[in-house]
């Protein structure tokens, strides 16, 4: 399972940042990073909860 | 045949926590009203305020109440709230670097300075009113902070700040004076710090904001004027009338207050369970810019949803088990919004509330009300205007 973002939706309000750092990142323009796509049972939870808190529902996790 | 009830959101009587909204909600996920359809269920609100086919439905407010020229509607038709698509995420963007998670962080120190101020100010009285000596001083003093206004400011900026809310009351039309007094004071005052950032840049939010302006000229010094006293407008009385709503949940919850003092570490988490059962903006509003059809109700073009959202935060299909808990992780809360137009102050009292809630808590251990103080209606955007407090004085620091 990978993470994927729609940057059309995207606001760049980094509140996915501040659930799951290790995944999202607002580079330094303010543009929206995946710092790891990978879906693991670690951050499992984490991203469950970023693609839940997303404002614009800019994110999902798709079958690889 | 069933009764259908119909709500009258503007009734002073009306409390949008009450029984009949939430038996209303187990029969329907929607209501009449007097003010447009009130959605009460969580899935369909979450889906509603994030549905592109609405547009924020508060631009045509002051339309709606009989004012269509001046001051007030001219600046209202150009707020944040009230544009969309191409001009709105143009501003949104320039705006969003001094509101970023990493920015508000940074401010943390200074917020519990500031709160340990505050508290200092009254703590060995064991009484205060919460909403002068801590809600209303506290917010207004962090807009200062961000706008760059200087703090002893905060008395004249918390009274302009709230005489802009009475644009939000049922006698708009009556206090239109006093609201068109509050934004040409605002204005002014704003002005002046954006000409004074013009000749001496500081590392602050306006310096920032005219940088964007010079390197690719996309705000111009109006629409910078009319960001600025938005921004007041809508951080100052929302952060003061949640914080006072916070303490009256916490305090019917004395064992959560208990435990928020020990563990400072739980303020983040207590401020999305305080706003899940207990928000200041009780509803929020969309209006659709196209024929809607969703689960069987019909929305014309131009028909005003309103998103109800503690009824949303206490449904029962969303949240299981929703009975008060600091501890809990549930499904995002609807207190700031959501979809394009998410409360963009949203980190600023997310972090101010998370840090004053725990310092309040450990030094007002066995705080109760003293009197039933004074409330707005339980609708709108609802919270104390008095609301004294007693208490025996806990430690300043632990340990
Ligand atoms: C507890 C305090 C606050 C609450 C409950 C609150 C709530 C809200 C809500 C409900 C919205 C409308 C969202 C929608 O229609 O979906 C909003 C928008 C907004 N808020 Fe806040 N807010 C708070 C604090 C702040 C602060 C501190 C600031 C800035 C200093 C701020 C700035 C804004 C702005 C600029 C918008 C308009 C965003 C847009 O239209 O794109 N808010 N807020
Ligand atoms: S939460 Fe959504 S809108 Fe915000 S930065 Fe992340 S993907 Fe973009």
């Amino acid at each position: 399972m990978k993470v994927k973002v729609d940057f059309d939706r995207c606001q760049s309000n980094g509140l996915c940042e501040a659930i799951a750092p290790a995944t999202f990142e607002l580079d330094d323009d303010d543009y929206l990073q995946i710092l790891d796509d990978e879906v693991t049972e670690q951050n499992r939870e984490a991203i469950e909860r970023a693609v839940a808190s997303c404002p614009t529902s800019a994110i999902s996790i798709v079958e690889d | 045949m069933a009764h259908t009830p119909h709500f009258d959101l503007s009734d002073p009587a009306f409390d949008v926590t009450s029984d009949v909204v939430h038996a209303a909600r187990d029969q329907q996920w929607y209501v009449e009203t007097n003010w447009g359809w009130a959605v009460l269920r969580y899935a369909e609100a979450n889906a509603i305020l994030k549905d592109r086919r609405f547009r924020q439905g508060n631009a045509r407010w002051p339309e709606q109440n009989g004012i269509h020229s001046g001051m007030f509607s001219d600046w209202w038709a150009e707020v944040l709230l009230s544009i969309e698509g191409d001009d709105h995420a143009r501003i949104r963007r320039l705006l969003m670097p001094a509101f970023r998670n990493k920015a508000i962080a940074a401010m943390r120190p200074r917020f519990q300075a500031l709160a340990d101020e505050l508290i200092d100010g009254f703590v060995e009285r064991g009484e205060v009113e919460f909403v002068s000596e801590f809600a209303e001083p506290y917010a207004s003093r962090i807009i200062c902070v961000l706008l760059g206004l200087p703090e002893e400011d905060w008395p004249q900026v918390a009274h302009w700040a709230d005489d802009l809310g009475r644009s939000f009351g049922i006698s708009v039309a009556a206090d239109l004076p006093r609201i068109e007094a509050a934004l040409d004071g605002l204005h002014r005052h704003l002005d002046a710090v954006v000409t004074d950032r013009q000749a001496t840049p500081r590392d602050d939010l306006v310096t920032t904001l005219l940088q964007a302006q010079e390197t690719d000229g996309t705000l111009t010094r109006h629409e910078l004027g009319v960001a600025l006293v938005f921004l007041a407008f809508a951080g100052m009385e929302t952060t003061r009338n949640q914080l006072g709503l916070a303490l009256q949940t916490l305090l019917s919850h004395p064992d959560q207050w208990r435990l928020l003092g020990e563990r400072p570490d739980l303020g983040g988490q207590a401020v999305e369970e305080i706003m899940r059962v207990n928000p200041t903006v009780t509803w929020i509003t969309r209006e659709a810019v196209e024929d809607v059809d969703l689960h069987g109700l019909h929305i014309p073009a131009g028909g005003i949803v309103q998103v109800l959202s503690h009824a949303a935060g206490t449904d029962p299909a969303a949240m299981p088990d929703p009975g008060f808990d600091i501890t809990a992780v549930r499904p995002p809360h609807l207190g700031f919004g959501s979809g394009v137009h998410h409360c963009l102050g949203h980190f600023v009292a997310r972090t101010d509330m998370a840090v004053a809630l725990p310092l309040l808590a450990r030094r007002m251990p066995d705080a109760r009300a003293d009197g039933p103080g004074e409330w707005l209606p339980v609708s709108g955007n609802t919270g104390p205007v008095r609301y004294p407090i007693r208490f025996t004085p806990g430690p300043r620091s632990g340990g």
